[in-house]
């Protein structure tokens, strides 16, 4: 068997892989970064120069721990449940609401909105780069709408019921028709939809950048952002401290936005309509599906989650719009194929994001490491955890069929018949 | 005469099909034979297992009278077998001497280096031996294709070969390098070497070969020498008459016309035009068949008229309705049932289950949705009602596609198809790969219809097929509808004709049908 077959028979195995066996080599893929962090931890923390080991191995000094590194990795993510100076002891002191654990949540909730904007596009064989582009201008369509209305709503509870679900679809419908312009460059003009997406990020990033800088800049502030909501219109904490930037009501919508997600996809004609698209587009048409305007479509809805993103974003977390958007719908990218573009799998797929970002600022706190290296696990966790999910997608987009599989599958043709091509 | 090469009942077996069935093959010293049959007929495997990239299931290959047992082409070039195939193996950047004395080269110093002059010194000696014009300095990239051909010939006599198989030799030649081609195999054959050649044009091996052998499906149906034999007897074995049809149901007096087709064009994938001015009508109750050599423009009319394609130019009525421009969605809605030629591309969805399969097509209808949400639970029953009744096996609906054999997933797709209740159904090989049951099954479903008063349209490239089934046949070549005839008074040998873009009136007609590749049944 050549390397090749032996490539191929990898993939073809990964490809037909149940869920559950995904599970288990996510977690496996989980298992060997740590292992793989562990040793450069080990092996940086030999090279660094610091004044007492941090542990000693075979006689030799490092800097760093390993061990410590991760348990306050996963112990900061969740806010301290364990004292790591008696390893095992549970904290009495801990409280599961808080600034800790609210960090971890903010980050998946934000990553359940770009990951399932991202997920709605690959399913339907689209490849949208342009969530965060989407997203920037949906966070800022959110943001000027509550500015500018908020002052004709009652302040308090009733206005932020009226106010906040009405920005939230401003946002929505802005990133959606923002999306929604690859997709008709697609479908009309037969653009690639990774260049034009990839292109219009950088439009969106310059062109909020100058409207707001140039027309609703905060007079007040130094940075350019626009003028920050009144409280009554952002999303209120729910139980969590309420510097945590995080709202319970916002994952609440998340989570009910993946169920929507998939019963839109799974039961409706439209989803059906969409998933045959993506999976194998000479068949939709024959189906009857309107290859044009499926396109348009799907890229409008994954558009309007990324404008959703950035709305929550705006509501959620900074309430108010800023400069420097931190890069969430590229971040949607990974989780989603982390997920396997499963609405259910954006899930835990976002709560690993979640708990690396929250954890790795604990680590950077709580130990000596330095964050580039603290960067540098973050990023062996994603890859080894995306790789499995990202060699499937590569797996089912190339033909893995071996010659006797053809035979089986149509006739003995293409060995029997290659000959009158 | 000696004999060069000798199959005996060679038959090989791939999982679900028998490529090669008994097969016996006698090859004389010095002689031109070709090997003649249809798409998917066994040709290539047979050639194969000759040149050992196949092991036989059963039988044995004698060469120069002795037994042998290849394991690999370097068993058959020491035993002098050599093949050239299809698609060239040659490095384009490397020289001419170069590529024929790859893997074989002189070599000086004790073995440590190619002797390039010595290399190239052969190949001018061998290349004058046979005539050959070719120059060995020349880069591959930079020859023609008829050259580089003739220079995996010289590889292959390079390398000691005796016998030298050549798979579709013609297929990539232009008409003067195929004259030049067969010269060389006059000169090969003079010296003493044997020749077989893969076709499946009846010219070719009429001009170019001694002797004629028949595949179809898998099986020799009969070795005829060329100045003995006529392109009529070559083409009746081609394509073969035993496939026993059922007896059709007396003739019906046809209704009202359901597909009317005035002066359609059609353009291919590449822009190319491919349907020609094709102009005819189908009427309730009756089958309109549609034969001809497969790629002219059967395909791209089909879907012109089932919605997949925009005509260049004609109009397409149905049921009274321009559809000319109409959405494939709205010609379902309206009744129009489509078996599809690629059933891998088009007509299933393979990282589907059957049960989402079931519903291609109809996810939009109230059958199975309502409000915009899909109802599996009928959509379950429905992909199983398919399964049960038309024997798709093995029977699990929540299978994905791709895991059932091709002849399975033809069955499930004539089931969705026909479960449609069409008014119209567009048939396009839809026996393709199933057995001589679901054959005539499928068949059977067919004449029903009819029956009913539906409409079908059926095209094959099985001659039998279309003539045994419809009641009026057209015939296709290079994008015109040659003619109408009526199926029940026309021989085989007239359509073969029409086929090959000749009316069989004019008798003038034999040499250039004798250049069509009649029968290229898929």
């Amino acid at each position: 068997m050549s390397a090749a077959d032996g490539a191929k028979s990898v993939l073809r195995r990964l490809v037909n892989a149940s869920t559950v066996e995904r599970i288990l080599i996510s977690f496996a893929a989980l298992f060997m970064a740590v292992v793989v962090g562990a040793v450069i931890v080990l092996v940086s923390g030999r090279v660094a120069t610091c004044q007492t080991a941090a542990t000693t191995l075979f006689g030799l000094g490092f800097c760093y721990d390993p061990v410590e590194v991760y348990l306050v990795l996963f112990n900061g993510a969740l806010g301290g449940p364990f004292l790591l100076d008696s390893p095992g002891l549970f904290n009495p002191n801990w409280n599961p609401l808080n600034f800790g654990f609210a960090l971890t949540l903010k980050e998946t909730t934000l990553l359940i909105f770009t990951g399932l904007s991202v997920a709605v596009a690959f399913r339907a064989g689209l490849f949208n780069i342009g969530t965060q582009g989407q997203l920037i201008l949906g966070a800022l369509a959110t943001a000027l709408f509550a500015f500018f209305v908020a002052p004709f709503l009652p302040s308090g509870v009733l206005g932020g019921l009226i106010l906040i679900p009405l920005s939230i679809f401003v946002g929505a419908f802005v990133g959606g028709v923002y999306g929604a312009i690859p997709g008709a460059l697609k479908a009309y003009a037969d653009a690639n939809e990774v260049i034009t997406t990839i292109m219009l990020n950088f439009i969106a990033a310059q062109v909020a950048f100058v409207l707001v800088s140039e027309f609703f800049r905060n007079p007040d502030s130094q940075v350019v952002e626009t003028t920050p909501l009144p409280d009554w219109g952002t999303l209120l904490p729910v139980a969590f401290p309420k510097g945590g930037d995080f709202s319970l009501l916002a994952l609440a919508f998340g989570l009910g936005l993946v169920v929507a997600v998939w019963y839109l996809l799974e039961q409706t004609s439209f989803g059906y309509d969409l998933r045959t698209s993506g999976e194998q587009p000479e068949a939709a048409e024959y189906g009857g599906v309107d290859a044009k305007r499926t396109t348009v479509t799907s890229m409008f809805l994954s558009g309007a989650l990324g404008g959703i993103g950035g709305a929550i974003w705006v509501l959620m977390v900074m309430g108010k719009w800023q400069a420097g958007v931190p890069s969430l719908g590229f971040d949607g990218i990974t989780v989603t194929i982390l997920a396997g573009n499963n609405p259910f799998g954006i899930v835990p797929a976002a709560l690993l994001f979640g708990t690396l970002k929250s954890g790795s600022l604990a680590v950077q706190f709580g130990t000596g490491v330095p964050k580039q290296l603290v960067g540098v696990l973050r990023g062996l966790i994603i890859l080894f955890v995306a790789m499995p999910e990202f060699f499937r997608m590569i797996g089912s987009s190339i033909s893995l069929e071996t010659d006797d599989d053809a035979v089986a599958t149509d006739g003995g043709r293409s060995l029997l018949g290659g000959d009158d091509e | 005469m000696s004999t060069a090469v000798h199959l005996d009942e060679i038959t090989k077996r791939f999982p679900g099909v028998v490529a090669n069935d008994d097969v016996d093959l006698t090859v004389e010293r010095g002689t031109v034979h070709a090997l003649l049959g249809e798409n998917g007929a066994g040709k290539t495997t047979l050639m194969n297992i000759l040149y050992g990239l196949y092991e036989p299931t059963e039988g044995t290959v004698y060469v120069d009278g002795e037994p042998r047992d290849f394991n690999s082409p370097a068993d058959a070039i020491e035993a002098g077998v050599g093949m050239i195939h299809q698609h060239f193996m040659l490095v384009d950047p490397m020289t001419v001497a170069e590529n024929i004395v790859l893997g074989n080269e002189p070599r000086k110093w004790f073995g440590t280096t190619v002797d390039r002059e010595r290399a190239r010194q052969e190949v001018i000696d061998l290349s004058q031996r046979y005539g050959f014009d070719v120059n060995p300095d020349d880069t591959i990239e930079d020859v023609s294709v008829g050259v580089q051909q003739r220079v995996e010939i010289l590889k292959a006599l390079y390398r000691g070969a005796e016998i030298l198989i050549l798979d579709e030799p013609t297929a990539v030649l232009t008409p003067q390098e195929v004259e030049e081609l067969f010269e060389v195999f006059e000169e090969l054959t003079a010296q003493g070497k044997t020749i077989i050649f893969i076709s499946h044009k009846l010219g070719e091996a009429m001009h170019a070969a001694d002797d004629i052998t028949v595949l179809r499906d898998g099986k020799n149906v009969g070795t005829v020498k060329a100045d003995e034999t006529s392109n009529e007897e070559l083409a009746e074995l081609m394509v073969g008459r035993e496939v026993l049809l059922e007896p059709k149901s007396a003739p019906r007096e046809p209704g009202e016309q359901v597909l009317t087709v005035e002066n359609v064009h059609a353009d291919d994938n590449r822009g190319i035009e491919a349907v020609t001015d094709v102009s005819f009508d189908i009427r309730e109750g009756e089958v309109f068949g549609i034969a001809g050599v497969d790629g002219n423009g059967q395909s791209q009319l089909v879907e012109s008229i089932t919605g997949l394609r925009e005509p260049t130019s004609g109009k397409i009525t149905y049921k009274g309705r321009d559809i000319t421009r109409a959405s494939r969605r709205s010609r379902i809605d309206d009744g129009m049932a489509y078996i599809p030629e690629d059933r891998h591309e088009r007509g299933l969805v393979m990282d589907f289950d059957l049960v989402q399969n079931g519903i291609l097509g109809s996810q939009h209808s109230s059958k199975f949705s309502s409000g915009g949400s899909i109802d599996w639970s009928t959509a379950r029953g429905h992909a199983e009602r398919i399964i049960s009744e038309y024997d798709v096996r093995p029977p699990h609906a929540d299978a994905d596609a791709e895991s059932f054999s091709g002849g399975n997933q033809q069955k499930f797709i004539v089931g969705r198809e026909f479960e449609r209740e069409p008014d119209f159904v567009v048939a396009t090989h839809p026996t393709r790969g199933v057995d001589i049951g679901a054959m005539e099954f499928i068949h059977e479903r067919l004449l029903d219809l009819r029956q009913q008063g539906k409409a079908v349209l059926l095209i094959s490239s099985k001659l039998d097929e279309v003539q045994g089934l419809s009641d009026r046949l057209g015939v296709m070549h290079d994008g015109e509808l040659m003619d109408i005839v009526d199926p029940r008074n026309t021989t085989e040998e007239e359509i073969g004709l029409l086929m090959a873009g000749e009316h069989p009136e004019s008798a003038e007609s034999e040499t250039d049908a004798a250049d069509a590749s009649v029968g290229d049944a898929r």
